[in-house]
């Protein structure tokens, strides 16, 4: 084995070389310009995807080379088991990935933590380990395409799609690339045999026909996707017509705020309403600033950034970056680069208990302050002094979300409920405040698509719209909602009314009707070590019994074309259940994998003959 | 069947979607000596040492090399069994040490002494790379670490192919003075008829996955007979010839190549209208090519 992996080594060190010198320059050049460990998600996917594709390449020309029959033959035909083989070839790829990739990533890291005042931290670290699994996933996907042949493509692209699109970050990342990595390990290990064209067996089978499935299942809704674009080429997509629909929720959503209002107090029975939307007519609904779609809340030791934790501080020319490991901000100079110290919370310079954001909008605020988010605390740093305190703060378990100055006050929304604060405290104050008002969302954070505030003579008009996933499978029954609050406290709603889904059932629920199991299996990879996320909670709206009975006619359609397929191969009576219970389960994407998996038996020489 | 036959296949068929590349085989191949497989392209050579060696599944039937059934072979079995294409495969991106090494390292019954004898007969250097070798010198360094494997079985699958004159007499002498044959039962497949009289001491013929003879060569050689007739006109219809393989009409004479046919075949010329007949041998590769050309696929209007 060790001769082998020698051999392997050996035939790409001059490639391997050149392209670790390339890297190495490239990364050399873009951390003089850049802070590359600071940098947003897209980013570091983008870098993720290229190191993939070298991975990528590697094996395809690699394995490309020793697939040819001949080469096949010369290199399993001898007194190893394949499988020492196999690690003995996949382990010599992926040191080569490991000096042309890995290395110049830990130089150039080693390097910035040395001689700059730049945060590296311990997530920083873990970058070039997750880049490593990555490639070194794309390289065992790439094997296991070639040796295994086109029509098992389809099997590698979800364990490779799950990449980039799980929830997971931090160390639940690193285990979720490090569970497809060892997939992958497996198809290939199913695949590394003398004879290539027998269909996957046994366990190996199980490995194989899971991801076979979910990749038929993810063509289908790429299908879908493309019939979406000739809808919308068609002009009749409920969100590219020129009058959205009456009634239905993308024309409350595309209206503009005081529209959204008046609309909102429609067919209200309050008493006041009148007086309502004269106020709404004549004054300035404040659209609160909610993200669509919501971002994820920053996470300690997440590998990126989806906001980058840095602001400047124009005054000093310092900027200040969060370190994740001693959670406090540090600040070097924009001229020099040197350090300037660190910044953490009162004169304590105590560590922040979350993840500091810049809060999304500071106007109003006295001498150009700057207001930072961290969990469940909106924080003032106070440029004359150069100290941070808090000065809001929502009930705990909450996380901020939003702030929004509204009339002359505050709001903030926390993804539990909405707060209201008297603006001149916060602006002229530095004491810890109280809210006037705490409101209670009237719906699940992750519906929100619309929230407008309008400042009465004493206390506000909330509107919420929540219709933000209401054309998928998760989102809820679309519906909007005023709220008045008092100055003594009393909230009252003074309408709710219905919105229509604007797209049909069979639409909505089309990643659902083609295979419940699988859209189930697709949201627990999602979710796999990833924690709850506060802003993703809804309030889906039930499956329409059409959508059941629709799910249930393809599985028995599945299950039928499976009896009649598998009747036509050699697959043992266990096996054959096993595929009829899966058909059964999984539907149309079970089947395609079966028509994909097992072949139909050959008949025999003298059939053939009679034929 | 482990003490018996080194190859044994029954019934052994593979289908390619309605092709047939073996058609019920059985074929038992003893121990010891050099057995040639001929056969035409399409004749179902490859596919036979694909399935024997474990790269291929039959459609039907069973196939058992060194009596272990040929889907089941453990490390160990690939051990006993040398195997030499015509590519004579190795990676050219290794020096002939490094590879050598690597043999050595693999085969527990490595013999450096056969080793050193079969490369000696080429001009290769230690230090050399695998892609720096002449297609023959790769040939023999292939064939000096197949034989230093010291296998049971050997498999050489058109190893001469693409070679010159001098590099294919250098093959075939490195082979023959090897004394390989004391140990070990060759298979050597070629489509060169010198080359298998030279060498081998059984004749395998198949012909569209069909086992169609397996004798000595000479034996075989002298089951074609050569018939030269002086008949007149066109001769009698060559459909009721018995045993042809092949008819020519050459400066007014009838020449036909017959299997298996005995001092009768003269009268049936002379009830022909023959006025003289004479009979003589053919070479192996006459006979081969006559026997393979008989049935040779041709157009349907041909």
């Amino acid at each position: 084995m060790w001769d082998l992996f020698k051999s392997e080594a050996l035939r790409f060190r001059a490639w391997t070389a050149a392209v670790a010198a390339v890297h190495l320059m490239g990364l050399m050049f873009m951390t003089r310009m850049e802070d590359l460990a600071q940098q947003r998600d897209f980013v570091h996917t983008a870098f993720g995807g290229l190191y993939a594709g070298l991975g990528l390449l590697l094996a395809l020309y690699q394995m490309g080379t020793h697939r040819k029959a001949s080469q096949w033959l010369n290199l399993l035909h001898r007194p190893l088991p394949r499988v020492r083989i196999a690690a003995a070839l996949t382990s010599a790829g992926v040191l080569q990935l490991v000096v042309a990739v890995i290395l110049p990533l830990l130089l150039v890291a080693i390097l910035q933590q040395a001689t700059t005042a730049r945060v590296v931290d311990l997530r920083h670290w873990m970058l070039p380990l997750s880049a490593l699994l990555v490639t070194s996933c794309a390289y065992l996907a790439g094997a296991f395409c070639v040796l295994r042949g086109p029509r098992y493509v389809i099997a590698a692209l979800p364990l490779l799609w799950w990449l980039p699109t799980s929830n997971a970050y931090g160390f639940g990342m690193l285990a979720v690339e490090l569970l497809a990595l060892i997939w992958f390990a497996l198809l290939l290990l199913e695949a590394f045999r003398p004879d290539l064209s027998a269909p996957p067996r046994g366990a190996g089978a199980i490995a194989t026909a899971l991801p076979l499935q979910m990749g038929v299942y993810a063509l289908i809704m790429v299908l879908f996707v493309g019939m979406e674009l000739v809808w919308i080429a068609q002009g009749s997509h409920p969100n590219n017509t020129a009058t959205p629909p009456a009634g239905g929720h993308t024309e409350i959503e595309h209206a503009d705020p005081r529209t959204r209002v008046m609309a909102g107090l429609e067919g209200s029975h309050y008493p006041d309403v009148l007086r309502l939307k004269e106020r709404v007519q004549n004054s300035d609904p404040r659209a609160m600033p909610i993200p669509m779609p919501l971002p994820r809340l920053p996470q300690r030791n997440e590998l990126s950034n989806f906001r980058l934790p840095e602001f400047n501080d124009e005054r000093r020319h310092v900027r200040w970056v969060f370190s994740h490991d001693d959670m406090r901000l540090h600040g070097f100079s924009l001229a020099d680069g040197s350090g300037r110290g660190t910044l953490g919370i009162g004169a304590a310079n105590a560590p922040f208990p979350a993840i500091v954001a810049p809060a999304w909008t500071r106007q109003g605020m006295a001498g150009e302050d700057l207001l930072l988010t961290a969990g469940d605390t909106l924080y003032q740093l106070v440029l004359e002094t150069l100290q941070v305190i808090p000065r809001l703060r929502v009930e705990a378990g909450e996380v901020v979300v939003a702030v929004s100055p509204v009339g002359e006050g505050i709001g903030v929304m926390s993804d539990r409920a909405l707060y209201f604060y008297g603006g001149k405290p916060l602006l002229e104050g530095h004491e810890l405040l109280a809210p006037r008002m705490r409101v209670p969302m009237p719906g699940k954070m992750g519906d929100l698509r619309n929230l407008d505030l309008i400042k009465l003579d004493e206390g506000y008009l909330a509107a919420f719209v929540y219709s933000a996933r209401s054309a998928s499978p998760v989102g809820t029954v679309p519906f909007q909602i005023l709220l008045r609050t008092h100055a003594d406290g009393r909230i009252e709603t003074i309408n709710r009314r219905a919105l229509r889904f604007d797209y049909p059932a069979l639409f909505r629920y089309r990643a659902w009707w083609i295979s419940p199991a699988l859209y189930a299996v697709r949201a627990a990879a999602r979710d796999l070590f990833a924690p709850p996320l506060p802003l993703d909670v809804t309030e889906p709206a039930p499956i329409p019994r059409s959508m059941w009975w629709l799910a249930a006619v393809l599985s028995l359609l599945s299950l039928a074309g499976a009896v009649w397929r598998t009747a036509g191969t050699s697959l043992s009576p266990p096996a054959r259940l096993a595929w009829l219970t899966a058909c059964g389960l999984m539907g149309l994407p079970a089947l395609a994998s079966l028509w994909l998996m097992v072949p139909i038996a050959e008949r025999s020489a003298r059939d053939a003959i009679k034929a | 069947m482990e003490g018996e036959h080194v190859i044994e296949t029954r019934a052994l068929t593979r289908r390619y979607g309605r092709k047939l590349a073996l058609d019920h085989l059985d074929l038992a191949i003893p121990r010891g000596r050099i057995h040639a497989i001929v056969g035409a392209n399409g004749a179902g050579k490859s596919t036979l040492f694909r399935i024997l060696l474990g790269f291929l599944a039959p459609t039907s039937g069973e196939s058992r090399i060194l009596g272990r059934d040929s889907q089941r072979l453990t490390p160990g079995d690939r051990g006993r069994i040398g195997f030499v294409n015509e590519e004579h495969t190795l990676p050219r991106w290794m020096r002939v040490s490094a590879v050598t090494a690597m043999q050595r390292h693999q085969y527990a019954r490595w013999n450096q002494q056969i080793f050193d004898e079969v490369v000696g007969h080429y001009h290769v250097l230690p230090e050399q790379k695998v892609s720096e070798l002449s297609r023959g010198e790769r040939a023999g360094f292939n064939l000096a670490l197949a034989l230093a494997q010291s296998p049971e079985l050997l498999v050489l699958d058109e190893p001469t192919l693409g070679l010159d004159v001098v590099a294919k007499r250098a093959f075939l002498e490195s082979l023959l003075y090897s004394n390989v044959t004391d140990q070990c039962a060759v298979i050597y497949c070629s489509h060169q008829m010198e080359e298998v009289e030279r060498v081998a001491d059984n004749l395998i013929i198949l012909e569209r996955g069909q086992l169609k003879n397996m004798s000595a060569p000479d034996e075989f050689r002298a089951r074609v007979t050569h018939w030269v007739a002086d008949v007149p006109f066109k001769g009698p219809d060559p459909r009721t010839v018995p045993g042809l393989l092949e008819v020519q009409r050459l400066d007014g004479l009838h020449h036909y190549l017959v299997l298996d046919q005995s001092a009768d075949f003269e009268a049936f010329l002379r009830a022909s209208g023959a006025k003289n007949v004479q009979s003589m041998p053919v070479t192996l590769d006459r006979a081969v090519n006559a026997f393979l050309a008989k049935n040779h696929a041709a157009p349907a209007a041909a």
